[in-house]
């Protein structure tokens, strides 16, 4: 194992938040298959996951953008001004230009819907290089 | 020969026969398949196309409804719908010396073969000439319907034949001495009735003044009109101006005992009132020349200084 | 009627979520606008209920509705509905025309078929895809009428069930709601619950 590998699998904090608990569960899952030692925390909204951020430090993000109340996007908004340094990816299946633009001016990534194990993976990969 | 081809060269015919346009894709996306009429109606020949990838052929068209539609016909073996409302033209294809493409109503259809994989069909139908067609019968109504005396809406008389009876009426008040009365009737806050229940029920709501206002209406000359989106305006000849405030009265009680709910009138009556102002014109002086202009102008002062002194009333106009 | 386990439902929720989705983002490219959908919820009714909920207050209120066939490793009738006004709101905003709102004139049909098809594709699609089976679709077919003509329009047991989608859709700041309805019969039924059932043990790694 090279020292960067060392680091990556070094337990890290991931939020993420989605008012599906199969979809919530799902990516938990997919996470720790790749990295077992991280640690996966869950919210069902955006006010929780503001929440349950302050308590953490959290290395990275994932926000379903389609959720009742503070939806995705507003979300986001409010935690890169928390956590500049915090990758935080909006996870949609309606992958279009106005997210795209939105995703881009707060700074954040998106991931694309049905979440899959292959997604997560690269997701986190790409945020190794 | 045997059947199978006789058969064969006969499909091949019809195909090339056929008034539409036919691409088949085979599993990998490459034309398979570029029929006569495809050839006849764009640059390109079959030879051209054939064993070339579709999207090779027509960059353009990634990422484009169609290249979903081809997706879910060779994947998941649906069909789609491409209508020329929505996509007029995606592909270049011409009527013989046209300069425009023709518009295009397409389908894409998943071909299963039982010893290959799945290919994918594109039919393509020119539908520029019933384009054209509901496009101008469409233009013929709306110049059918400016025709008419009747508002589309509401059913009573509408603007035009406000103009053609108010004329009509002032003569006639001249030429009888007699007194004629115009009443501008306009609904209270409409515009923030219209933003907070919707245009829809703004609607219902104009329908359901017009039907009670045109109600009380009851002599045959006289006439309700709409004059205005939210502004009707009532001709009454025969009527002096003590006359014409009772009536307007009359008006505005049914108007407000209507108790159309209003949330958002910015004061304590939540409901749907009018203002209206009313004008006479008395006993006119002979060979004076028609001044409709005046009395619908001092009619509308009068609702102006109506609407300025608090709304749900009634205000004559000063001579 | 039906025994789905909450996270049964939520992952069918969540399936059809991604399916209008998907659908949202295609609409958004024809239009180059910004278009949102979602399914809030979803209810199973038999099919006395499914015209009722649709029905309204109005007498005669008619809806328009987009039906397609699907069959393979279930057989189903899957129909989009729209109160009649609404689907002329929505064809109106995705054609971009001032038309009067009168009649849908055949033109503005074909747009709302292709709107149905659109949708109808994209969540049957999500669903045989996590469910990796294989289905055939139909091309959409136009209705008019009100909630009990179209839903009775469509054969089948009586003892249909209807899988209801309550759909939000919103387009430049219009927001429209409708339906997605599934009629399935017992044994379509009982073979959506299995998949379900399936999906859920595969992904979670375990039931």
């Amino acid at each position: 194992m090279t020292l960067q590998e060392y680091h990556m699998d070094h337990s890290k904090q991931v939020l993420v938040v989605d008012d599906s608990r199969v979809s919530r569960l799902m990516a938990h899952q997919f996470i720790l298959s790749k990295h077992a030692h991280w640690q996966v925390t869950e919210a069902a909204t955006g006010e929780e996951a503001i929440e349950k951020a302050k308590t953490l430090t959290p290395f990275l993000i994932l926000l379903d953008v389609n959720m009742p109340g503070m939806g995705g996007v507003a979300t986001a908004e409010q935690l890169r001004a928390l956590y500049p340094h915090t990758h935080i990816f909006l996870v949609t299946a309606n992958v279009q230009n106005a997210i795209r633009n939105r995703a881009s001016e707060l700074g954040v990534g998106f991931m694309e819907k049905p979440i899959t194990e292959t997604r997560i993976h690269q997701l986190i990969d790409s945020l190794e290089a | 020969m045997p059947d199978a081809v006789h058969r064969l060269i006969l499909l091949e015919s019809i195909i090339g026969a056929v008034n539409l346009g036919a691409i088949v894709l085979d599993e990998t996306g490459r034309i398979v398949l570029w029929n006569h009429w495809m050839a006849r109606h764009s640059e390109w020949s079959a030879d051209a196309v054939l064993g070339r990838d579709f999207f090779e052929v027509f960059p353009e068209l990634q990422h484009k409804r169609i290249a979903s539609a081809i997706g879910q016909a060779l994947r998941d073996n649906f069909q789609s719908l491409l209508s020329q409302t929505l996509h007029k033209a995606p592909f270049a294809l011409y009527t013989h010396g046209a300069q425009e493409r023709m518009q295009q109503a397409i389908a894409v259809t998943p071909i299963n073969l039982p010893d290959s994989p799945r290919h994918c069909l594109i039919q393509i139908n020119d539908v520029t000439i019933a384009v054209g067609r509901e496009k101008l019968l469409r233009e013929q109504t709306m110049v059918l319907r400016s025709q008419t005396f009747s508002d589309g809406l509401t059913g009573i008389a509408n603007r035009r034949h406000f103009d053609v009876a108010i004329e009509r009426e002032m003569r006639r008040a001249m030429r009888n001495s007699s007194p004629l009365s115009l009443l501008m009737i306009d609904i209270d806050h409409f515009k923030d009735y219209n933003d907070h229940y919707g245009h829809q029920q703004g609607d219902g709501c104009l329908i359901q003044v017009a039907a009670e206002l045109a109600a009380m209406l009851q002599r045959p000359t006289d006439l309700l009109a709409r004059y205005g989106g939210e502004e009707f305006a009532a001709i009454l000849p025969d009527t002096d101006a003590a006359q014409a405030l009772q009536m307007a009265e009359a008006i505005r009680q049914r108007a407000a005992e209507l108790r159309i709910p209003h949330e958002k009138t910015g004061n304590d009556v939540k409901h749907i009132t009018v203002s209206i102002g009313i004008a006479t014109q008395h006993t006119h002086l002979p060979h004076q020349p028609l001044d409709i202009a005046s009395l619908i102008g001092a009619a509308d002062r009068a609702l102006y200084l109506a609407k300025r002194s608090g709304r749900n009333r009634v205000t004559t106009q000063t001579t | 009627m039906v025994n789905l386990s909450e996270l049964e439902n939520d992952a069918l929720v969540e399936i059809f979520n991604i399916g209008v989705g998907h659908a949202a983002a295609a609409m958004s490219e024809i239009v180059n606008e910004e278009v949102t959908m979602s399914v809030p919820s979803i209810t199973f009714l038999n099919r006395a209920d499914a015209a009722a909920l649709l029905g309204s207050k109005k007498d005669g209120e008619r809806i328009c509705g987009v039906s397609q066939h699907y069959d393979g490793a279930f057989a189903t009738e899957a129909i989009l509905m729209f109160p009649e006004d609404k689907s002329l709101e929505i064809v109106r905003l995705m054609v971009g025309d001032s038309v009067p709102l009168q009649e849908l004139t055949e033109m503005e049909q074909e747009a709302m078929s292709e709107i149905g098809n659109i949708i109808l594709n994209s969540c049957v699609g999500t669903l045989a895809n996590l469910f990796d089976s294989e289905l055939h679709g139909s091309l959409p077919l136009y209705h008019v009428g009100t909630s009990a003509q179209i839903m009775s329009s469509f054969g089948g047991p009586d003892d249909a069930v209807v899988l209801m989608l309550h759909i939000d859709f919103v387009l430049a700041k219009h927001q429209i709601h409708g339906y997605v309805a599934f009629v399935l019969d017992l044994s379509a039924l009982h073979d959506l619950k299995e998949q379900v059932s399936r999906y859920l043990a595969k992904a979670l790694g375990q039931a």
